[in-house]
């Protein structure tokens, strides 16, 4: 009897889709823009992290060393930076390598500072941190240091990025939820109608002593297939939009990290899918409430 | 053994809809048997319709007690609710068919929609239709029927699940004298099988042919009650 009620379920669901042909479609376009926007969105978001994420890990601190130490006892500071908690990874730049640097970035300009005596610039540790975020507290720990002349992280420019980071993750997620619940209403409404066309058909039911969900079913299923419908094809879209979108970038735009399509297809994918078909299965639960009335 | 006798029972029962001063029910005492046949006659609006959809615990009364069966219609839960409603066969003036199933599938949903098993259904709807007369008609769709042959699959739908008792509100209100008299006496062969019926009628020539029991109403009230008895009066004013 289950399975036969099963199939007696699929085969209205099925059957409702077909023929209300144009409002099964108009629904399926609605949800696929929906998700279409939503997953785009969703894709932006993650890059927007993912670069983000990117620009922070190359957020250091650079320490000048006071002039008159000696070789040993920079070597003992570079130990003493090293066992720092926060600190990640340290590298020692001599005055000489930070010349060499400055005249592969600007040539000509830095000639004739050569040699020790006329070399201007000090000798220098790069610090990474761990966490990013414990930039402006480690820099503080660092200057306090002895033989540590003084202490250079973008200040300022660090904490806005971190806050700006913050507030795009936020936003992100409210604008999502927003069209999330934009589509289930849509989709609400749109199996309402077909309710609405059947509801004869439902009084009829109620009459000949049908429980809630045997006319439930049919319905509930009607919607998850409109949702997950609805889903498929912003899917494939977005596959292939962002696969074609980061080679492209990789190209012509190679300064700019985006996160590969292979890390988050698959999952956008399953996302998209599942969201189609609870928008879909809630929706229609939605509009059918009134009818169920007994 | 009058109470295993007595199907419904109504103990001073009064029906007001919100918007309504005027009760469409009112004090209203009623019995009947099992295996009864009662016309339910009266001008519209005498509160037949109601006094239809109380007895199917489509409304519930404003005051006043319904037993079926013994048991406090207003007092049942969601799941007694469906069992009382599925040995209820219920017989409407517009048919209510579903246009885009055909006639043996109209019937077969009245069994699909309680669960029965495919063998149960294979064997009760051509039986059903054979009892109202529609052999042969299986696979024709609704709007290729006449009327009277509608009303049939109608009934065939509420016999079908073998009810307690057969409730018709004006199933001939739709159709002409000779196919409403057919009816008419199709109904009487369902009871004659034991199962109650209950109609709701205008049909005045019918019901003083047919020598029933007539409850008559007007306004709310109960105004006659007689065994083998006419419509009375009351369809000078309808």
């Amino acid at each position: 009897m289950l399975i036969r009620n099963w199939l007696h379920y699929i085969r209205e669901a099925f059957s409702s889709v077909y023929r209300n042909g144009w409002m099964s479609f108009a629904s399926i376009g609605v949800v696929a823009v929906t998700l279409f926007i939503l997953g785009s969105f969703i894709l932006l978001n993650i890059n927007v992290e993912y670069i983000a994420e990117d620009v922070k890990q190359q957020v250091e601190i650079v320490a000048f060393v006071e002039e008159s130490l000696a070789a040993d006892e920079v070597d003992l500071l570079r130990v003493s930076l090293i066992r720092m908690e926060k600190v990640e990874e340290v590298r020692f730049v001599s005055r000489e390598d930070a010349l060499e640097r400055l005249k592969e970035e600007f040539g000509p300009l830095v000639e004739g500072f050569e040699g020790r005596e006329r070399n201007p610039l000090r000798d220098s540790f790069e610090i990474r941190a761990i966490i990013p975020e414990d930039i402006p507290a480690l820099a503080k720990e660092v200057a306090e240091l002895p033989g540590i002349a003084r202490v250079d992280y973008g200040r300022g420019v660090v904490e806005q990025l971190f806050s700006i980071t913050g507030v795009v993750r936020l936003i992100g997620i409210a604008f999502m939820i927003g069209l999330a619940l934009t589509a289930m209403f849509l989709i609400a409404n749109t199996i309402k109608l077909t309710v609405n066309a059947r509801a004869k058909e439902i009084m009829i039911m109620k009459y000949v002593g049908a429980t809630e969900w045997f006319v439930r079913w049919p319905f509930l299923i009607e919607g998850v297939l409109l949702g997950f419908f609805g889903a498929l094809l912003p899917t494939v879209l977005l596959m292939l939009v962002y696969s074609e979108a980061v080679a492209w970038t990789s190209l012509n735009l190679h300064f700019l990290p985006l996160v590969s399509p292979g890390m988050v297809i698959m999952e956008l994918a399953q996302l998209l899918l599942v969201l189609g078909t609870v928008i879909g299965g809630i929706g229609s639960l939605v509009s059918m409430r009134r009818f169920l009335k007994v | 053994m009058r109470g295993e006798l007595t199907l419904i029972e109504l103990k001073r029962v009064s029906k007001s809809y919100n918007n309504c001063a005027q009760p469409a029910v009112a004090n209203l005492s009623l019995q009947v048997n099992r295996g009864e046949f009662v016309f339910l006659v009266g001008p519209s609006g005498a509160g037949k319709s109601t006094l239809i959809k109380l007895v199917f615990r489509e409304q519930t009364p404003s005051s006043g007690q319904i037993t079926f069966e013994g048991r406090d219609l207003s007092r049942l839960k969601q799941k007694e609710l469906l069992r009382h409603r599925r040995r209820i066969g219920m017989v409407f003036q517009d048919y209510r068919l579903l246009k885009q199933k055909t006639v043996y599938e109209n019937v077969a949903f009245a069994l699909e929609v309680i669960g029965r098993p495919a063998k149960e259904i294979r064997r009760k709807v051509p039986a059903a239709l054979a009892e109202v007369g529609l052999t042969g008609k299986e696979k024709a769709f609704p709007a290729e029927l006449s009327g009277g042959e509608q009303q049939r699959v109608g009934i065939a739908r509420a016999i079908v699940k073998d009810p307690l008792i057969v409730l018709a509100d004006e199933p001939t209100g739709n159709l002409d004298r000779n196919n409403a008299l057919q009816l008419m006496e199709l109904f009487e062969t369902i009871n004659r099988s034991g199962t109650t019926v209950i109609i709701a009628t205008h049909a005045w020539d019918l019901v003083d042919r047919m020598k029933k029991r007539v409850v008559a109403m007007e306004n709310g009230c109960l105004i006659r009650d007689e065994q083998r008895g006419s419509y009375g009066n009351e369809h000078v004013s309808t």
